[in-house]
């Protein structure tokens, strides 16, 4: 059955895109089917991309947030490129191999590359590509009909085409850090986020998508600009829109709702530091909400029945609920607001996810045997389930230079000589450059 | 984004119209079905039919539809789909199809039936325990956002059926649960997942923001930046951005000159005065040239008033048939050769559903009647 029906069946991805918002849109391509070759130089370290440091160490991994240095054992060594947490997953269903770039002879590499290819991906930093010859004319010229994503951070034109910056950096400009924060204090204490990453690469895989379908009707490839800020501004249209109806800007609210839900909110429940979240959708919730809590007298209050009456003493139903809450266990709690047709959810750890009975029982994880880089773990799969096609996790995430005989021999045809001249000039290679892993 | 990349969509809308027709912002402060930014956002390019699926005889009419299609895309909890008799074997045998459904939690498991908001959502299936402060509740990302990226990551899954279709002739069935999109999400959640089965840690809520010297959210002249200054080049890029010869001294330099407090304090009485006695603007502007890590928080007024930003067309406009010309927001991404494009509006409700059945093939008594028997509206 292995590859099987596989949307993007034969679409070949020369693919440059690095930390999360290019990998994963070319993850999502990978996933549909697409050969995926990411282009690695084993003489540059780009940051966050296949770890938070190349010398991480066991003490220095533990100092940081779990999310960036989570490492098989707490233990990076000897190859953190290979283990990050925050990074190898996205390399699943993927193919790696290395290559100096900047070298003739490894830039004729990449141009064998590009003209086999179907689309050429990239969201390095601004003129990186132009730099090393290889602008859009140049890439054309090698492969006409070649499908081009540029995901640039804010634009390849304009006064902003040399802002640098990570997700938090386009979520702040594109108007999401300023919505995050408790109600009554300003967004200092907000803790840095990448939602612009995880939209980023879902809206460059879908104008990948869009663009696929173009040349298979006309032979004709096309270019692609998606500024990341950009793209990251399609998520919180309402604060937009209302800026630009009606003059408003929208600040921080804290766990309540922008669709005028009352209550919305996270509330303690027993035990230390559990939550969890109830949103009344509508009046029918708030009535079964009070009929749960047991018809406490303050819910009576006149009024309280419509949602504008609770708008007006959202903060006295927030603190009647949370001495409600405070008294019950979360997921007692969880099932029985649901089952009494009230929306609400624990808030869940990473070790609660990874521990959901739900999630165990629907198929979110498949287990990969062992490497020398990692143990035997489950994995996440898509979340897309496809009834008929492959579509899922095929293929292990490439660990660095994995499939360098693949791609020279194979995809490149390059004889068992050449192969050996560019392995001896150091291209070829499972492991970074001493130099650069000590300069990173 | 199907509709604005260039396909033909049909909505289905109940009588009285998309729960998203009563959320705001809206147009000119003034509530209306048809005056909602979250339905006009949502619903540019499409055409609104209202049927009421529950009436005798609206399963024909939607047969009708899928005959006109390519793809279905609904978002029934499992149960309404099975009510409604439209489960994916009845699409199937219709019409052999791809078929996007999306759920909150699947259609099988436990919390199958269950009701998610965006909060809830979030709370369960993204890091939100992780993000907020140490001595308080958990907090959420802005907005909808949470639902939003689900709609995104649904355009993909639809795009990849579509393809399959178009290439290998095959219809199928595609599943994506909102809860497992947001366990998948790579704005830390699938990273934190991975950490804990790596190595058992799980992601807190920070004890303070910002590491190093000065980072995370910082205050300006006029406002908030979004700042990362760690050691090494980072650090050296936002010192060439303030300018100060002090800052350059090497104790500043080392990865651990934070942990000194005399260290950060003399830090923070060079940076924190810099920062207060300039602009976002003026910070950015600096910050570009250096490379600097920083950037400035907008708000909606920054970006829709942002000169650069309207060059580029991050805004466009909407001419509609009763509210006149507004603004709405442009692309995402730029497509040379097959432009993403507003050609119309979103719907009024029902504003196609005479047309669209006309279409379809159904006679004008036939037509009257299904309006009278309260079927379609």
């Amino acid at each position: 059955m292995s590859g099987e029906l596989l949307p993007l069946e034969g679409v070949r991805i020369c693919d440059f895109s690095i930390v999360w918002a290019g990998a994963s849109a070319t993850m999502y391509l990978a996933d549909m089917g697409a050969e995926c070759i990411k282009v690695e130089n084993p003489y540059i370290w780009n940051p966050m991309t296949r770890a938070a440091s190349p010398r991480l160490t066991a003490q220095t991994a533990a100092m940081l947030p779990a999310w960036i240095s989570g490492h098989p054992g707490g233990e990076p060594q000897p190859r953190p490129w290979n283990n990050s947490s925050a990074f190898i997953h996205i390399q699943r269903n993927k193919t790696s191999f290395t290559v100096d770039s900047r070298r003739p002879e490894g830039l004729k590499i990449v141009q064998d590359l590009i003209r086999s290819c179907d689309i050429l991906a990239e969201n390095l930093p601004f003129g990186t590509l132009d730099r090393l010859g290889l602008d859009d004319a140049a890439i054309r010229a090698l492969r006409p009909d070649i499908i081009i994503l540029h995901v640039p951070a804010f634009g390849r034109t304009g006064d902003y085409v040399q802002a640098r910056g990570y997700g938090s950096a386009m979520d702040a400009v594109a108007g999401g850090t300023i919505l995050r924060g408790y109600p009554e204090t300003s967004p200092l204490g907000n803790a840095a986020m990448v939602p612009s990453d995880f939209a980023a690469g879902m809206h460059g895989a879908a104008a990948v998508l869009a663009a696929l379908r173009h040349r298979r009707r006309t032979g004709e490839g096309q270019l692609i600009e998606m500024a990341q800020v950009e793209s990251a501004v399609q998520m919180f249209p309402q604060a937009a829109l209302d800026a630009a109806w009606n003059g408003r800007s929208h600040g921080t609210i804290g766990n309540r709702s922008l669709e005028a839900f009352v209550p919305n909110g996270v509330f303690a429940t027993r035990g230390g530091d559990e939550w969890i979240a109830i949103s009344c959708r509508s009046d029918e919730e708030w009535a079964a909400l009070v009929r749960y809590m047991g018809t406490p007298a303050w819910a009576l209050a006149p009024g309280l029945e419509a949602a504008a009456g609770r708008a007006a003493a959202e903060a006295e139903i927030e603190r009647h609920l949370s001495e409600w809450t405070a008294t019950l266990e979360r997921m007692p709690l969880f099932h029985a607001l649901q089952a009494a047709g009230v929306t609400a959810g624990p808030v869940m750890t990473a070790q609660d996810a990874a521990e959901d009975p739900h999630l165990a029982v629907t198929g979110a994880w498949t287990r990969l045997p062992a490497t020398e880089d990692y143990p035997e773990i489950d994995w996440a799969l898509p979340p897309y389930r496809f009834s008929k096609s492959d579509v899922t996790l095929r293929t292990p995430p490439a660990r660095f230079g994995e499939h360098n005989e693949y791609v020279y021999r194979e995809v490149l045809g390059l004889t068992e000589a050449e192969y050996a001249a560019l392995r001896a000039a150091g291209h070829v290679t499972t492991s970074y450059e001493p130099d650069t892993i000590a300069n990173a | 984004m199907l509709a604005d990349l260039g396909a033909r969509v049909i909505k289905v809308e109940r009588p009285g119209g998309d729960v998203a027709r009563r959320l705001g912002p809206w147009l000119g402060d003034e509530p209306g079905v048809e005056r909602s930014g979250t339905y006009q956002f949502l619903n540019t390019n499409k055409e609104s039919v209202v049927i009421d699926l529950k009436a005798p005889g609206a399963r024909e009419v939607v047969a009708r539809l899928v005959g006109l299609a390519d793809l279905v895309v609904s978002s029934f909890p499992p149960a309404v789909s099975d009510r409604l008799g439209l489960s994916y074997e009845w699409f199937e045998a219709t019409k052999p199809i791809p078929v996007l459904e999306m759920t909150n939690f699947g259609s099988n498991g436990p919390y199958r039936d269950y009701q998610l908001s965006d909060t809830v959502l979030y709370a369960m299936g993204a890091e939100m325990w992780s993000l907020g402060a140490a001595d308080r509740e958990p907090i959420k990302i802005g907005g909808t956002a949470a639902l939003l990226q689900c709609g995104a990551m649904g355009a993909v899954a639809a795009l990849g059926a579509i393809t399959a279709y178009e290439r290998h002739g095959v219809g199928q069935l595609v599943e994506l649960s909102l809860f497992d999109v947001q366990i998948n999400s790579v704005d830390r959640r699938s990273s934190a997942i991975l950490a804990y089965r790596f190595c058992g840690r799980v992601n807190a809520r920070p004890r303070q923001s910002g590491a190093g010297l000065v980072g995370g959210v910082v205050a300006c002249a006029d406002g908030y930046l979004e700042v990362n200054a760690s050691a090494g080049n980072y650090w050296r890029r936002f010192v060439a951005m303030v300018g100060d010869p002090a800052l350059a001294d090497a104790k500043f330099a080392s990865p651990v000159a934070a942990l000194d407090p005399a260290v950060k304090g003399e830090a923070e009485r060079i940076i924190t005065p810099w920062l207060l006695s300039h602009t976002r603007a003026e910070i950015w502007e600096k910050a570009r040239r250096e490379h600097a890590i920083v950037a400035p928080l907008f708000a909606g007024k920054d970006l829709f008033e942002d000169a650069v930003f309207r060059e580029r067309g991050l805004w466009t406009e909407v001419e509609h048939a009763t509210l006149g010309r507004f603004p709405m927001l442009g692309r995402p991404y730029i497509l040379e050769k097959t432009p993403w494009r507003i050609r119309k509006p979103a719907p009024m409700l029902g504003e196609h559903t005479r047309s669209v059945l006309t279409e379809v093939g159904l006679s004008t008594p036939d037509i009257d009647a299904l309006y009278a028997g309260g079927v379609v509206a």
